[in-house]
């Protein structure tokens, strides 16, 4: 059952009706519970004890890490003005080292439960091609089906432990609201990646039905789908084409077919989190933002600020702040002081925390080398860009180029983006060898060609209207968002304005919408 | 307090750090320059930031920045 399915909904109104009882009003996060071990029943049954697993630790961890800070507290407060500074200096190093016990504990199991079933058969046959070189001794791939959603839940519950072991979060206490807080059905799928401290007053907290709610949760909603519909899944089977037979397209077709990748990810991607966001809503419940117009951004840095934006601060608040503070990094830091300038020097920390941040997130996609390589190649980018900043000022100074100069800007924009989509070969191919292959093709065979068979092959002419109507819209609408909130512009728009767009919308969906067996496809991020 | 805003000058010259209030919230210093940020005072003040202090409660704006330094070296 994907969110966007027919299932989905009518699964989705009997929530919300049940939700809504007034008896059932302090218990609406019971009910929320409920809906969300359902939902994830109806995804299979065989992976529930992981889900279970993480739940456990993460409650019990962050409890007992959430004793030790009260434990602390009190002891500060009963001796104050008593105590020398050395003596609570020791006791706060004595707490924070059974901390540190207990969040290594928890990171370890549910690292560890995501390494087993993720990322066993990529070590395994990496291992046999290692060993079969000298041996005929071969391991065999284990059958594991990979939970729905693991990648996701895993880093927000050791996101929640975390901030209990720094004190930022006081640690649940009810065992049942942290299981409502790891596996709330909305996000489960494919994020996006929650912070407790903002997520979980509102899954525990009650909530009134507001008609503002409904009508911009289903508003929402109706936009994921026309850009799932009208513009990814339109877009998903050109795509593939390009991909699949490689060998029969030029390097200019193939460049192409990473531009339309990129834009597709987005479509599918945003989509997801706009049905996503519109359903929680409508039950008072607002999610974390993953997107700001990605395409507007001016470096891969900044794009990296706007795309995926829960998982990239997930990554920088616990892992590469982490990284660049810890004793190996503190260490190079020094080093890099004897030996290198100091202004790159100062830098050293950033870059090896971010060196290990960007294989992290490449492998953290998926177990496969072509992530790893797509993790490391934007890693690289944003540390040569980094680093060589200084000397791309002094060349902007000499060529007279204002940074508030529009063509700039444009530039910037548009570079940013086909490198971006570039990138996405790493992705879009079907194995790392393909991926590299295709790299190599356009590079070498790159010539710029007029023919609609090399811009859109395979593709049936009206499917291509289809497609441009859909890019349009979300062009302006994106244009649009970047000077003001999109539903507060609309909101003072007249009522005849705001529902004959509504309607142009839904006939577009269903006009020129692609629909699989259900109401429409499955996400391409849900896989990771 | 002198030290750390020619500390803050270097690093990001075109910023009116004694009235930004909204550093880390409002996006303006991002995790590159946290991080040699937090490389500079860690020398210059003989202190420890560690990965508890990162919250942007302590870093939104020069008073922040100073106000964690001042118990950071009150701790030492």
């Amino acid at each position: 059952m994907t969110i966007n399915s027919m299932s989905f909904l009518v699964f989705f109104l009997g929530i919300a009706i049940v939700y809504y009882l007034p008896f059932l009003k302090k218990y609406q996060w019971a009910v929320l519970l409920v809906a969300s071990y359902l939902f994830y029943f109806f995804a299979g049954t065989d992976n529930f004890i992981y889900i279970l697993v993480t739940t456990m630790t993460t409650h019990f961890s962050a409890r007992m890490i959430g004793r030790k800070n009260k434990q602390q507290e009190e002891w500060l407060r009963e001796g104050k003005g008593r105590r020398t500074k050395e003596e609570t200096a020791g006791y706060k190093a004595r707490i924070k080292s059974e901390k540190n016990r207990i969040v290594f504990f928890d990171i370890a199991v549910n690292i560890g439960l995501l390494i087993f079933v993720k990322y066993s058969n990529f070590f395994i046959f990496n291992i046999n091609r290692i060993v079969t070189l000298e041996s005929n001794i071969e391991l065999k791939a284990l059958n594991i089906l990979i939970p729905l959603g693991i990648s996701y839940y895993t880093l927000q519950s050791i996101g929640y432990v975390l901030d209990v072991w720094k004190g930022k979060t006081q640690a649940e206490e009810n065992l049942l609201k942290t299981a409502l807080f790891v596996s709330y059905f909305p996000q489960i799928t494919q994020g996006p990646i929650g912070r407790f401290a903002k997520l979980a007053p509102q899954l525990f907290g009650v909530h009134r039905f507001s008609w503002q709610n409904l009508s911009f949760g289903c508003q929402r909603i109706l936009w994921g789908f026309f850009k799932k519909a009208v513009i990814a899944d339109r877009m998903n089977s050109f795509v593939d084409e390009i991909f699949l037979h490689y060998e029969q397209h030029s390097g200019f077709t193939l460049f192409l077919g990473c531009i339309y990748f990129s834009i597709q990810a987005y479509a599918d991607f945003s989509a997801y989190m706009d049905i996503a966001s519109g359903y929680s809503q409508i039950l008072g419940i607002g999610l974390e933002e993953n997107f700001k117009r990605p395409f507007f951004s001016q470096s891969l840095a900044e794009y990296w600020r706007r795309w995926h934006i829960t998982l990239s601060s997930w990554f920088r608040d616990y892992l590469f702040y982490p990284l660049s503070l810890s004793a190996p990094a503190v260490k190079l830091s020094r080093i890099g002081r004897k030996y290198l300038p100091a202004r790159i020097a100062k830098l050293v920390p950033s870059v090896y925390a971010m060196f290990l941040v960007w294989f992290a997130t490449g492998f953290w996609h998926d177990a496969s080398w072509r992530y790893i390589l797509w993790g490391i190649a934007n890693g690289v980018i944003m540390i040569s860009s980094m680093c060589l900043s200084e000397q791309f000022q002094i060349w902007k100074e000499k060529l007279h180029i204002r940074e508030e100069n529009k063509f700039w800007q444009f530039f910037r924009r548009l570079r940013t983006f086909l490198l971006i989509s570039l990138l996405k070969v790493f992705p879009a191919a079907s194995s790392t060898g393909n991926s590299l292959r295709i790299l190599k093709k356009i590079v070498t065979d790159f010539r710029i060609e007029l023919s609609y068979q090399a811009w859109f092959p395979g593709l049936i002419k009206n499917y291509l209207a289809y497609i441009l109507f859909g890019l349009i819209l979300f062009l302006m609408v994106g244009i649009k968002q970047e000077k003001e909130p999109f539903r507060e512009y609309m909101e003072k728009k007249p009522f005849a304005f705001r529902w004959c767009l509504y309607v142009i919308i839904l006939c577009a969906i269903l006009s020129f919408g692609m629909f699989g067996t259900g109401l429409s496809g499955g996400f391409e991020y849900a896989q990771y | 307090m002198e030290k750390l805003m020619k500390i803050l000058k270097e690093l990001r010259p075109e910023i009116d750090f004694e009235k930004e209030t909204n550093l880390i919230d409002g996006g303006i210093l991002d995790s590159f320059d946290m991080v040699s940020l937090i490389g500079e005072l860690n020398e210059s003040f003989g202190i420890e930031i560690s990965f508890d202090d990162m919250e942007p409660e302590n870093f939104n704006s020069a008073g922040q920045i100073y106000q964690m330094i001042l118990r950071l070296l009150n701790e030492d």
